[in-house]
């Protein structure tokens, strides 16, 4: 067999929500060259699958023009490239629901690519499938493509190859789960593994979202939310930062008293705990007289956000227009009145704020639902376009913010190129909400699994160079803010300080307290050993752990820690928390950021396996592999 | 004519000697399972599972049983004793570990989903019978049991992998000659220090010592126990993860600063036993030690030397710490020397015949005189709680001090998993080999003899 050459090789990362895929490395890595949402619609017969909506051309009333019997009827079939109404999606949480549809989809990818004779297909695994799932899926692989070479790696590894490290913990925070891995010189964990964490996704966020503005405004809808999710405007708030505005106090995250300690108010007592938050509340988020309190009173007119689709449906349409006509100018107005009242009362404009401290923020929606109802009512092409014109707000912002909303976007660039083009923009206002996207114990579970898969790897000695480099990857952590929120909540409940107990002039023995650095007392330890005869065991460590410094009290600096961890393998962690640094040398990815590595280090692993390789490493199944053994036969060569 | 390649002659010999036997290898705190022939089981899930207290619904896995809710009762199907005390939890859960991560679930037969139940739908049920999708028809099952368990029990295991599941053969190990076969050893002296129960099994050329056989509680949960005690008398305050919502640095001995979670409802007492016992695993990890040895630690000067090695520190999920000096010894003093178990309301004293070197020397004498020195030369320590660090020696020391003139070798795996999974490899040892095939029994042998065919077949 002639060996495999860079420009030869599939490399195929299906996830829930956008199957990663493409034909041939290039000289540098770059991301991934098609990008696929993860979703068929049914066919004309069960177990038949179109990549794309196929929509009936003439609908009933067309029918009846014609005149003619239902035999003969002229059906053109028209295919939609925007809508996913009806669509089957195969994936779902990282398992595989709908194997048809699934097979199918990697058809579709498969003659996506249209790859030349003798081409492997390296395919990026989720960590839920089940062996069963390889044999399945290896079977179809070989059956249909007849491909001479196939891979199948973990996705997690793949993400190691990305990084180029031998420890690290690979969080994947995915559509509908989350997997953490903890791989420790290039041995994957399994047994301690968090493998597909339910409600731990990016679609867990979207229903947060969700169920947190649907209270206050009963149109808004799941789309409105996803799509506020991708918006800049959303964003999650490190761990006790306070949220803007005054009626953000009735949040459980808001109230930290650690965050307020840190602040300048350390040592207060739980009593004075709320009082340290408040004043950090009083500087933060305008008020009710500034400039946006004023447009949020303006905007109670418009009565939130607008079933538009309905009113269209509803016949109301030219109602509607005009009172949207009406409506902006007298925006105009008030944002000329506002405009005078700001620079009168010398007061900040709210867009030069960060977002963070801005109480309402605004986003672009994409109306698809009217989009499609607009479609269904078989317009004209003109009509429909005009249609368009008019409801679409997009372009009259400036185009910057346009730009930005779609920034965040996961479709291909094809799909969104379209969806530009003939989509309908719409401004949405929302509130302090949308920094609530993880609240309700998203961003707590995720952790909580980071801690549970760092402490079930049975060498104690391993946790620490595990909890030193961090890899946060997948599409559902791309929500501005969020590793930082998660470094900082990890940081905060599961960081080990420097004891002050390993100071030897902290613990003497004695009933006398002692006045502390904080103020407080050391209460009298009433350990056993303590007030046993002999040495101050205390005392003896200090010596022994070659702890040359004497230091005050609570003035503990990492040294201690370190002369502590060093004298024995045993010990707890994490005492340090830090992300893996990321591999700069691939420019093209560097631009769009590390959220999809793990597609990069399944082009590194490729690279490895079917070019520098060569099969020697069983890497891959070849296809005399597959003759021999069959399905079974993957186990051997699955990484 | 073709003459068989030299490389793929053995290839086809050995697949077709390949069977895929599942293993299963249940345990108080986790169970294993996987494919024979690995090197390790695919699939631990904790045996501890969640069920709901409004509507009774089970919860298995890690991610289910770990989030705080206000309903979700936490439970365990095994007895104090070692023994499944619930067998149709136990089933769903070892059905569970195998379909999660292994085969994939089949779909439920309409009969068997719980919508059509019909308390007169027995014709119905009958001629259904042939049809219902049971989930483990592929593959033929090797199960570990431990070496104490009953004949109904047994019974009991074949039944539900032959009835409920459809295997088509089935294999019960005792899990002690198991783990000997995982150590390469056909006759041991078997110290399987679990988290409910520590075991001590006399195997003899593959076969297990029944009459030997010794098993006590004082094992991994015994040493929790005794920490949570000691916590109590040193007033050390213990407070799970998931009430902490973020901590900050305290003094030594100082109380927490912590902030705390609120719930509205809090989640059961069940719930907060489990979440306490990740953080006591944590400190069993980086605190507590097993005295060396020579000697109990309450001998001579044993005390004095081990309070001058330098104490640990320990940090609670809530921020509180402090180090810990003689008590990170006297926790585990109570698996060797009985009077040094710390007691108080929740703790009995445990008796002496009850702590490890009283069971070895008790398996010993039902072993034959002439089989001694061979089972002391080949002592297999295995179980996690058997990562005390110190355990070994202090094992060592004790058997060196009761039987001075053979000569003692310990046999432990430094190797993580093959010390927490011996069973498990063992049984994958056994499950990959050709002749497994011909020990097995058969789903036609199972239906001709019935249920006590385990006892002829084995033993």
């Amino acid at each position: 067999m002639p060996p495999f050459k860079d420009d030869q090789i599939i490399i195929i990362s299906p996830g829930s929500e956008t199957t990663l895929a493409q034909l041939g490395l290039p000289e540098s890595f770059t991301p991934a060259a098609f990008r696929i949402r993860s979703r068929m619609f049914p066919g004309e017969k069960a177990g038949e699958w179109e990549p794309n909506k196929i929509r009936k051309k003439g609908g009933p009333g067309a029918h009846g023009a014609n005149g003619s019997t239902n035999g003969d009827t002229e059906v053109v079939y028209e295919e939609d490239f925007m809508s996913e109404e009806g669509a089957v999606w195969p994936i779902a949480g990282g398992k595989i629901v709908n194997w048809s549809c699934f097979f199918a989809l990697m058809t579709h990818v498969y003659n996506t690519l249209n790859p030349p004779f003798h081409t492997p297909i390296l395919l990026i695994a989720q960590p839920v499938w089940t062996m069963k799932d390889h044999e399945k899926i290896t079977q179809f692989f070989f059956e249909r493509f007849k491909m001479p070479a196939f891979a199948l790696m973990d996705s997690a590894v793949a993400t190691m190859y990305a990084y180029g490290v031998q420890s690290a913990t690979v969080i994947d925070i995915g559509k509908g789960k989350c997997d953490v891995t903890a791989i420790s010189e290039f041995l994957t964990h399994e047994a301690g593994r968090t493998v597909a964490l339910e409600n731990a996704g990016g679609e867990a966020m979207t229903k947060r979202l969700l169920e947190v503005i649907k209270p206050k405004d009963k149109h808004f809808s799941r789309d409105m939310a996803e799509q506020l999710k991708k918006s800049p405007i959303c964003e999650i708030l490190p761990v006790g930062t306070q949220l803007p505005g005054p009626a953000s106090g009735s949040e459980e995250a808001v109230s930290n008293p650690a965050a307020a300690a840190s602040t300048g108010a350390a040592g207060s007592g739980p009593g004075q705990r709320d009082t340290g938050t408040a004043l950090g509340a009083v500087p933060l988020g305008p008020g009710p007289d500034t400039v946006v309190g004023d447009e949020a009173n303006g905007d109670d007119e418009s009565e939130g956000v607008i079933d538009v689709a309905s009113i269209v449906t509803g016949g109301k349409m030219q109602e509607y227009l005009a009172k949207k006509e009406r409506e902006k100018l007298e925006k105009d107005k008030n944002k000329k009145k506002n405009a005078a009242d700001a620079a009168a009362a010398n007061i900040a404009k709210p867009a030069r704020l960060p977002n963070s401290k801005r109480e309402k923020g605004t986003f672009m929606y994409e109306d698809h639902k009217l989009l499609d109802t607009l479609k269904e009512m078989n317009l004209s092409k003109g009509d429909l376009a005009e249609m368009r014109e008019r409801l679409d707000e997009g372009p009259k912002s400036k185009a910057g913010t346009a730009e930005e909303t779609t920034n965040g976007d996961a479709t291909s660039p094809v799909a969104s190129g379209l969806a530009k083009a003939g989509s309908i923009k719409r401004e949405i206002e929302v509130g302090t909400e949308r920094f609530q996207a993880v609240s309700g114990g998203i961003l707590e579970s995720i952790a909580d699994a980071v801690h549970k898969t760092i402490t079930s790897v049975e060498e104690v000695n391993k946790r620490s160079e595990l909890w030193d480099s961090l890899i946060i990857v997948g599409n559902g952590a791309k929500i501005r803010g969020f590793k930082d929120a998660l470094m900082s909540l990890l940081q905060a409940k599961y960081l080990i300080s420097p004891s002050s107990a390993t100071i030897f002039t902290s613990e003497l023995p004695s009933t006398i307290s002692t006045p502390a650095g904080t103020g407080a007392n050391t209460p009298q330890p009433q350990l056993g050993p303590h007030g046993g005869s002999g040495v101050n065991p205390l005392l003896l460590a200090a010596t022994t752990a070659q702890n040359p410094h004497m230091m005050h009290p609570g003035q503990s600096t990492p040294a201690s820690m370190h002369s502590h961890n060093m004298h024995s393998s045993h010990g707890q962690t994490p005492t340090s928390i830090k992300i893996a640094k990321v591999p700069e040398y691939f420019p093209e990815w560097k631009e769009v950021g590390y959220d999809e590595s793990t597609f990069l280090g399944a082009q590194v692993a490729a690279k490895v396996l079917f070019v520098v390789d060569q099969g020697l490493g069983k890497g891959y199944m070849t296809r005399n592999d597959w003759n021999d053994s069959g399905p079974t036969g993957i186990h051997d060569f699955a990484i | 004519m073709a003459v068989p390649n030299a490389n793929t002659a053995p290839l086809s010999e050995y697949a077709g000697d390949e069977v895929s036997a599942l293993v299963l290898d249940p345990g108080w705190s986790t169970t294993r399972a996987g494919f024979a022939g690995e090197d390790a089981p695919k699939s631990v899930i904790p045996t501890h599972y969640g069920v709901s207290s409004s509507d009774s619904r089970l919860f298995f896995g890690e991610n289910a049983i770990h989030s705080p809710q206000a309903n979700l009762q936490i439970k365990n199907p095994w007895s104090a004793d070692g023994i499944v005390e619930d067998w149709d939890t136990a089933a769903k859960l070892w059905e569970y570990s195998i379909t999660s991560r292994l085969t994939g679930p089949k779909p439920t037969h309409p009969e068997k989903n719980g919508l059509n139940d019909d308390p007169n739908g027995e014709a119905m049920e009958l001629d259904a019978q042939e049809e219902v999708e049971k989930p483990l028809t592929e593959n033929p099952l090797l199960m570990t049991e431990p070496g104490w368990n009953p004949v109904k029990a047994r019974e009991k295991y074949i039944e539900i992998a032959m009835e409920d599941w459809g295997v088509p053969a089935y294999w019960l190990g005792r899990s002690g000659v198991l783990a000997a076969f995982a150590a390469g050893k056909a006759s041991a002296l078997v110290v399987d220090v679990g988290a409910n129960i520590t075991s001590v099994t006399p195997v003899v050329d593959g076969i297990m010592m029944k009459k030997g056989v010794q098993k006590s509680p004082l094992a991994g949960n015994f040493v929790s126990n005794q920490i949570r005690a000691m916590f109590k008398q040193n007033q050390v305050p213990l407070t799970p993860h998931y009430m902490v919502s973020s901590k900050t640095a305290v003094d030594a001995g100082a109380p927490s600063q912590a902030t705390y979670k609120k719930f509205e409802t809090a989640p059961p007492a069940s719930y907060r036993r489990l979440q306490e016992e990740r953080v006591l695993t944590e400190f069993k990890e980086s605190v507590v030690q097993c005295w060396t040895g020579p000697g109990k630690l309450s001998n001579g000067t044993n005390e004095e030397i081990a309070k001058s090695q330098p104490p640990r520190p320990f940090e609670m999920p809530d921020g509180w710490n402090q180090v810990f000096g003689l008590d990170r010894f006297k926790v585990t003093e109570g698996l060797f020397d009985e009077t040094a178990a710390l007691e108080d309301d929740e703790n009995a004293k445990p008796t002496k015949a009850q702590t490890i070197p009283a069971m070895i020397q008790a398996a010993l004498n039902q072993v034959d005189v002439d089989q001694r020195p061979h089972l002391l030369n080949n002592v297999v320590v295995t179980g996690a709680s058997s990562f005390l660090p110190g355990f070994n020696d202090r094992l060592n020391a004790e058997l060196q001090g009761m039987y001075p003139s053979p000569r003692i070798r310990l046999s432990a795996p430094g190797n993580t998993i093959e010390r927490k999974y011996a069973s498990w490899i063992g049984g994958s040892i056994l499950g990959s080999l050709g002749s497994f095939h011909q020990m097995w029994i058969s789903k036609k042998e199972y239906d001709e003899h019935g249920a006590n065919i385990v006892e002829k077949r084995c033993k």
